[in-house]
């Protein structure tokens, strides 16, 4: 006999079963349709990239879980869901394939095998289910926010396993199943239906047939209304996905005289992506504990910007597309206002004041850990830039200290506003040439660029220094742009200022371009960031490197070998801009791990979840009004080791955490320094 | 309301100055900017048009062709026309010829109020608009911080030593502005935009009637004999030591080194 079990005990019912499919799947259908319309008002945006690269993002973020399995719980817990959902999901068009289309494949090993992990990993996703309803109503952390659709969805699904079960179980004691042990979870539980008589057990197998199917057809329906509707939005944003939004914002073309509007005011405005982003989001409120903004009692919670702009979408855009039809069918205007009636106060609306806050769009210091925690892959960063870039640029509206830097980057090039010709001053007596002055031949390798910190600042001047010695000490042949190089934008730009950002970028691409160089080495993250990342848009391309690449590059190369022993307990702050924006962790860790006698010790947030220092987004230009100080909170973090040095590799981390060292008053025995500082001293 | 505001290019405030070989006051790589006090005088035009509903703000402003780029400035930020009375050439003068000039000029605009900044940050005289106020035979309320209008009279609050004092005149008058008065807004794109295709006059001085002769440094009341910068402050001296001991070696210092007692 051929392993298999029957099928069609309920044939002459499934006219009804059909019947019920076609509404369940148009109403399944106009669900998704609806949803798909909204994306559709927003702007356009190139974010395909080929089906092949889709579908394999698709496979290690969606199937595989990569990011999901960060965490070990819940990671877990969706895992167990997820596959069982999957091999349901086999099971049951292999089932169709049997009965419908009547070829004989539900039977023999495959039949056996098959129902054997439809047992197990039905009783994985059953765990997964209890682990989330655990999760969500016993342990309640913080970063849930429950509502009745998360009760719904959990009912739902597990009402559907456990009548699943229950009708294996049933069956397995109506017919004597000979291959019942490949069913271990159906036969466990037989046994609660072994006294009762094969007529009445039938008439319950029925009742629990149809409970099961009706279950399962009210999921698919309630879908597109529900969390669940992530299966499909999350998928298609993992297609759709750019590893790193943040890492290079979209430009802005400004020699389009048309354009009236820059930045988002509308929510139509943001692009379809954005748009489709609102419902990836299933809410699992990675991005909030990871947060600077949220941790530090600020109001902003990523989450949150992307619900209420997800909910701002559900009220809104259903009256444009109201509207939208109206003026189709050629409607007058009236017709046309008349669709938008009793609309008026939601069409009103302000996005950036009203839906979001703007006290929520400047708190957020651009740090990307939102976005790197997100299994969806939101592009928060973006999001929150665009509005502001509305505020910025058509409201003038921002926080009055923004201001001053913008002046100072206008007028002098550098967001402290500090005279633009002392810029090269700082390399007095270093034997450091300009480009100006070494462009009668002389081999320049590349060019160093301090930044505006390194050239203005009076703490990290000591930072240029110790990276220009070094270099001289390894033989490199390098000039500086001296008072021809300008603020990189970064900051004007993450303010939402793209305006003054693309001039900048155009002045120093004029220069650099004009001296054709290739390579420069920065030693600010952010610099290095927007140079590398963000100037090809305007036609700079250059290879760009941190000072702590290319330094960790010449040790390895053995430019520079370490003569002296540091005893020193050291803890490295990861920079949001080097680390999380360009990958760079082990560089810096390296050249620490390769001087004797340094103890490398970790704090508890550090590679891609290192927490901010507070200054990223042009936050180190704004006054901290609100909640707790960041850069307090991550020095505590670094303290908490209680380490000899704190070793940071971006002038603003390092304002931020020495300031902090400060505040706590252990600036004495707790020294922040760049790692260039640390390895100038001793090298040979 | 016609608001008319006059202002003055200057150096921007972190300029390095220097002098070149002649011993003027190097111009080369300045960049130059609207005068802050003049900037605060612009905002308060924009917002009494912005409280009244109504209105027109202009700039007027006297000196080389670069005056240009900061009335488009004072244009972005929302002021309506701008006028340029282009001295081109005879940038020689002192406060006496710059008011007799902004004296002349304005009589080819409208007005019900006068503001400007209270001094320029470079020469810091504050003179140019007090006298151009005598050349009018108008009232002028000069250091202003708050400023009220009422039906042809204002009230305005300008600072003295040790306090306010509050004045208030018939219209129209000359008001200077002092930091505090209206805090200048940031140009929007809408406003860089706009100011591109804003209305500017341009005046000669022969457009306006005047006498190269009287205006320029031959007309000028103050010659300047030579310029000279400042000399660099030397670093501060930290003492040592115990507070007592420490006290009488500083006492011995000033004594000996600074030679102040």
């Amino acid at each position: 006999m051929v392993p298999s079990r029957p099928l069609g005990w309920y044939g002459d019912t499934y006219v009804i079963m059909w019947f019920l499919m076609l509404v369940v799947f148009a109403v399944f259908g106009k669900g998704v349709y609806d949803r798909y319309r909204l994306w559709r008002l927003g702007v356009d945006e190139q974010r395909f990239a080929g089906f092949g690269q889709g579908i394999k993002n698709v496979l290690i973020h969606g199937i595989g879980h990569k990011r999901i399995l960060r965490e070990g719980y819940p990671g877990l817990m969706h895992l167990f869901i997820l596959s069982g959902f999957l091999v349901f999901a086999l099971g049951t068009l292999a089932v169709a394939v049997q009965e419908d289309l009547h070829l004989e494949i539900y039977q023999g090993s495959f039949y056996l095998i098959l129902t054997f992990l439809l047992d197990i990993f039905g009783l994985a996703a059953i765990v997964g289910i209890l682990m989330a309803f655990v999760r969500r109503y016993v342990l309640k952390p913080d970063r849930l926010d429950t509502t009745p659709d998360d009760g719904v969805s959990l009912v739902l699904i597990l009402g559907i396993l456990v009548t699943g079960f229950i009708l294996e179980a049933q069956r397995i004691a109506i017919t004597a199943d000979p291959w019942a042990a490949w069913s271990p979870v159906g036969n466990a539980l037989a046994g609660l239906f072994a006294g009762a008589d094969n007529g009445s057990l039938k008439g319950i197998h029925q009742l629990f047939w149809w409970t099961h199917l009706l279950l399962t057809f009210g999921f698919i329906a309630y879908l597109p209304h529900s969390k669940m509707f992530h299966i499909l939005a999350m998928a298609l944003n993992q297609f759709f996905l750019k590893e790193k939004p943040a890492q290079a914002l979209a430009p802005i073309d400004f020699s389009n005289e048309e354009l009236e509007q820059f930045g988002v005011s509308k929510v139509e405005e943001f692009t379809w992506k954005q748009l489709l982003d609102t419902d990836a989001c299933v809410r699992c409120g990675r991005c909030q504990d990871n947060c600077p903004a949220y941790l530090s009692q600020k109001p902003l919670s990523p989450k949150a910007l992307i619900q209420d702009l997800k909910a701002h979408l559900g009220e809104k855009g259903p009256i444009l597309l109201a509207q939208q039809a109206a003026a189709r069918q050629r409607g007058t205007a009236s017709q046309v206002a008349a669709a938008g009636e009793g609309a008026g106060a939601v069409l009103e609306k302000a996005l950036t004041g009203e839906v979001i806050q703007e006290d929520t769009l400047w708190s957020c210091t651009t740090c990307r850990s939102c976005e790197e925690q997100c299994p969806a892959f939101i592009g928060h960063v973006p999001t929150v830039v665009d509005m502001r870039r509305n505020l910025v640029m058509m409201e003038s509206n921002f926080p009055q200290e923004a201001q001053l830097a913008f002046r100072g980057m206008e007028n002098n090039g550098n967001p402290w506003n500090v005279g633009w010709k002392s810029r090269a001053d700082w390399i007095e007596g270093l034997d450091v040439k300009t480009m100006a002055e070494a462009e009668e031949g002389e081999v320049v390798d590349f060019i160093y660029w301090p930044g505006c910190a390194g050239a203005f600042d009076n703490r990290y001047r000591k930072v240029a220094t110790s990276v220009v010695k070094l270099l001289q000490k390894a033989g490199s042949k390098f000039a500086i742009l001296g008072t021809e190089e300008k603020c990189c934008g970064d900051t004007a730009r993450r303010l939402g200022n793209e305006y003054l950002f693309a001039n900048l970028v155009q002045e120093n691409v004029e220069v650099m371009n004009g001296y054709n160089v290739q390579t420069i080495v920065t030693s600010c993250p952010h610099c290095l960031n927007t140079l590398k990342n963000e100037y090809p848009q305007f036609g700079g391309n250059y290879e760009v490197i941190h000072h702590s690449e290319f330094i960790s590059r010449l040790m390895a190369e053995g430019k520079l070998k370490v003569a002296k022993e540091l005893g020193a307990k050291i803890t490295y702050h990861d920079s949001c801009y080097l680390g999380r924006y360009n990958d760079i962790y082990e560089q810096p860790r390296k050249i620490l791990q390769n001087i004797p006698g340094v103890q490398l010790v970790e704090m508890e947030r550090h590679n891609y979840r290192g927490f901010c220092c507070g200054a990223g987004g042009g936050r180190m230009f704004l006054e901290e009004h609100l909640g707790e100080r960041i850069n307090l909170m991550r020095t505590e973090q670094a303290l908490a080791l209680e380490p000899d040095v704190i070793a940071t590799a971006c002038p603003f981390c390092l304002t931020m955490l020495e300031d902090g060292t400060k505040a706590k008053d252990v600036i004495d025995h707790v020294k922040t320094r760049d790692l260039a500082e640390i390895l100038v001293d001793v090298v040979q | 309301m016609k608001i008319l505001v006059l202002m003055k290019q200057t150096f921007d405030t972190e300029t390095k100055i220097s002098l070149d070989a002649n011993g003027k006051i190097d111009e080369a790589g300045v960049n130059f900017v609207v005068n802050p006090y003049c900037e605060f005088a612009v905002e308060e035009a924009l917002r009494i048009k912005e409280r009244l509903g109504a209105g027109e703000v202009t700039v007027l402003s006297v000196g080389p062709e670069r005056a240009e780029t900061s009335i488009r400035q004072c244009l972005a930020m929302g002021a309506d026309k701008g006028v340029l009375v282009n001295t081109g050439g005879l940038e020689g003068g002192d406060e006496f010829t710059t008011a007799q000039i902004v004296a002349k000029a304005i009589e080819k605009v409208e007005y019900d109020i006068i503001l400007a900044g209270f001094q320029a940050v470079d020469d810091g005289s504050a003179q140019v608009a007090p006298r151009v106020a005598e050349l009018l035979g108008i009232p002028q309320v000069t250091v202003i911080t708050k400023l009220e209008l009422e039906d042809g009279k204002a009230i305005a609050t300008r600072e003295i030593d040790d306090g306010v004092e509050i004045i208030e005149v018939a219209l129209p008058a000359i008001f200077t502005a002092q930091q505090g008065l209206a805090e200048p807004r940031y140009p929007s794109m809408k406003g860089i935009m706009q100011a591109k295709k804003k209305p500017m006059e341009r005046y000669s001085l022969a457009d306006l009637g005047l006498d190269a002769g009287l205006v320029g440094t031959d007309g000028a009341k103050v010659k300047i004999v030579e310029l000279s910068l400042p000399t660099p402050r030397k670093g501060g001296k930290i003492v040592e030591g115990e507070p007592a001991e420490a006290a009488q070696k500083v006492v011995q210092l000033l004594r000996s080194e600074a030679k102040v007692i």
